[in-house]
């Protein structure tokens, strides 16, 4: 501004008081407009993911009458409970849960100690072939799973696995993205503690154990969150791998369930849902804990 | 030269040591021999081997060429553990999911001693450290002064036959640096252990070591107490390796004659008694400490004209650096007090009896009377 700026006069307490009153009303309005802004944002965006799962809530609370009144209802009131009821008793959905519950939890669990071992040998330990057993690793990570799969079904089915638990463990755990994950997690870690380690009298075995394996719990934490999800979210292997009702896994089950006995929107609604329950709560639990470690590993650097 | 430590059967010795990774020699013909109590400093600058050489000792890499002996024994095909030797690493290595209890009674409980026995030896390991306070407490929550001390106090609890120390203070902070360098030497003067110190900083070795060994390029350049060390480098790179600002090197060349040998350079001076006769003529190098330059009237005779380039105070001296005739560089170190300013002309004199002079190959030259 061209005007000239007059020197304040000598300013009394109560200007300054009056002063610093219209600043906290400024800062106070600007906060408050930016933090309006922002939950417009959020709630748009939870709106968008929240929608449609609410929707598949709703529709499994509902009879199939209800499911395509118009306009719709947006609580279920008085809930039917009637699609639960079906689902749980009438198909093998028990079953299916079962099943995915103990080949998820036996391949996350063997595949965690599988691949932290190979991937401390791929950081740690000096051997001939090891650059040629990365790269083989690396390049395994670049074949689609569509190209295994039938090699992969002569193999199994040529060990007489077929329609065992087996043929749906044991060829999820050839999958190397773990050990390349784990292996990165364990050069991470500086090579003195090592050191301090095996002057101390540990092996090998016991520095994986006693040293190691404590200080990347944070990597297995979401090394199991991405396999076990993976598995139970898998299709093509299982659907192949298994003929028998009993070993039907969840996703192949309820795909079956929508093949056979007519469109029951409320059956698969309520499928759908009692499916993400253990996923829910296996990545609440584990979730919180790797958030936890993951930053206090990083601050303590 | 130093024989008050080399009367008892060695604690380490060292015969003919060589590492090499693949073609590349890291370490060769290391011959050293370690007497029980002493405490040794491997001073070199980075890449010199001296952290190698600390590793062959505990067994954390593997021997190339040599022997080496700990208590006595043959210990190249023994296991780290099996040397009886505790090693304090620079970034400490604590581990960061022990508390400091479990970090300090870990390698006791490794080797099988009593819980009981355990808990007194880690007690009296904290007490001696002061870190009976902070028992209960991980890694992440120690400053890095305790931290340091963690992982001295695992390596005391073992009670082993040496310690083995690499740049254990390099972390640190300067002024704790001072403090914990204090500490160490009272340590090492109660718990009476061999050490074996790497480091590069030149103080702490001349501070606290008993010998200081040279390493420069994978060869040890000189064995000797600081004071030798300082006083008579044993070739160039000690010469400029040790001492702040380093000693001062005037190339020239020695030349004879009419039956006076004469050392040629920026100035020319007679070589009496400085060259042993054997020494033919051909280039040199005189070196004098820069607080052996001594500022003189114009008059005096040996008094060579410089010019002041920079003055450096430095608390109670200052660095003056100056140039001769020619414009060879000449650091003096002088009190505080001298008046001496940038851009003065000075006149300096170079004692002859503090002048060191080093052959071609850069080799430190006896004097001819010792």
């Amino acid at each position: 501004m061209a005007q000239a700026v007059e020197a304040p006069a000598a300013l009394d307490g109560a200007d300054l008081r009056r002063i610093a009153a219209d600043h906290a009303r400024i800062r106070r309005w600007r906060r408050r407009r930016n933090e309006l802004a922002r939950h417009c944002v959020l709630a748009l965006v939870t709106f968008i993911l929240v929608a449609p799962f609410y929707y598949v809530v709703l529709a499994s609370l509902k009879n199939g009458t209800e499911i395509f009144s118009y306009p719709p209802k947006l609580l279920p009131i008085p809930p039917y409970f009637g699609n639960y009821e079906k689902l749980l008793w009438d198909t093998g959905f028990l079953r299916w849960m079962f099943n995915t519950l103990f080949v998820a939890g036996a391949v996350t669990t063997l595949k965690i100690f599988l691949d932290s071992m190979a991937g401390y040998a791929l950081a740690k330990i000096d051997f001939t072939g090891k650059r040629a057993v990365f790269l083989l690793m690396l390049i395994l990570l670049m074949v689609p799973i569509g190209a295994l799969i039938v090699p992969l079904w002569s193999l199994v089915s040529g060990l007489g696995l077929t329609n065992t638990y087996l043929a749906l463990i044991l060829p999820p755990l050839a999958n190397p993205l773990g050990a390349i994950l784990m292996r990165q997690f364990i050069l991470g870690l500086p090579r003195d503690l090592e050191n301090a380690a095996r002057l101390d009298g540990l092996g090998e075995f016991a520095i994986y154990w006693r040293i190691v394996l404590p200080l990347i719990k944070p990597g297995l934490v979401v090394l199991a969150v991405i396999i076990f999800t993976d598995q139970f979210m898998s299709f093509i292997w299982p659907l192949i791998a298994t003929t028998s009702d009993d070993l039907q896994l969840l996703t192949v089950g309820v795909a079956a369930l929508r093949a056979h006995g007519g469109a029951n929107y409320g059956l698969w609604s309520a499928s759908a849902v009692m499916s993400l329950v253990p996923v829910g709560i296996f990545f609440f639990v584990l979730q919180r804990q790797f958030l936890a470690r993951s930053l206090a590993g990083a601050l303590k650097q | 030269m130093n024989t008050t430590a080399t009367q008892r059967a060695p604690a380490i010795e060292l015969l003919e040591v060589g590492k090499s990774y693949g073609k590349t020699a890291v370490l060769s013909g290391i011959n050293l021999a370690i007497a029980p109590g002493e405490f040794i400093a491997l001073l070199g600058p980075s890449g010199c081997g001296k952290s190698t050489l600390l590793k062959l000792i505990a067994g954390l890499e593997e021997l190339s060429d040599g022997e080496i002996y700990v208590g006595g024994r043959l210990a190249n095909y023994l296991k780290p553990s099996d040397r009886d030797v505790a090693m304090v690493f620079q970034n400490y290595a604590l581990y960061p999911h022990m508390t400091v209890r479990e970090n300090l009674g870990f390698p006791l409980k490794m080797s099988g001693v009593a819980r009981e026995e355990v808990r007194a030896k880690v007690e009296s390991a904290a007490a001696l450290l002061q870190l009976g306070e902070q028992l209960e407490r991980y890694p992440d929550e120690l400053s890095g002064g305790q931290r340091q001390r963690v992982a001295l106090g695992r390596a005391i609890v073992r009670q082993p036959l040496a310690f083995l120390m690499d740049e254990p203070l390099s972390n640190l902070d300067a002024l704790l640096r001072v403090e914990m360098r204090t500490e160490l030497v009272r340590l090492h003067k109660r718990v009476g252990r061999t050490t074996i110190y790497v480091t590069h900083d030149q103080v702490e070795a001349m501070t606290m070591a008993n010998r200081i060994v040279l390493l420069h390029k994978g060869l040890i350049q000189q064995v000797g107490t600081p004071a030798e060390v300082y006083a008579a480098p044993a070739n160039m790179f000690v010469a400029t390796f040790v001492g702040s600002p380093p000693m001062n090197l005037i190339a020239g060349r020695i030349e004879s004659s009419g039956g006076q040998r004469l050392f040629r350079g920026p100035f020319d001076l007679a070589l009496d008694g400085l060259a042993p006769a054997a020494l033919g003529d051909g280039p040199a190098t005189l070196g004098i400490r820069p607080e052996q330059v001594a500022l003189v009237g114009a008059g005096e005779p040996q008094a060579l004209p410089a010019s002041v380039e920079l003055v450096e105070r430095v608390g109670p001296d200052s660095f003056v650096l100056a140039h001769l005739a020619d414009g060879a560089a000449l650091n003096i170190r002088v009190d505080a007090a001298t008046p001496i300013r940038e851009g003065d002309h000075v006149f300096v004199r170079l004692p002859p009896a503090r002048l060191r002079l080093f052959d071609a190959a850069g080799m430190a030259v006896a004097r001819e009377r010792a």
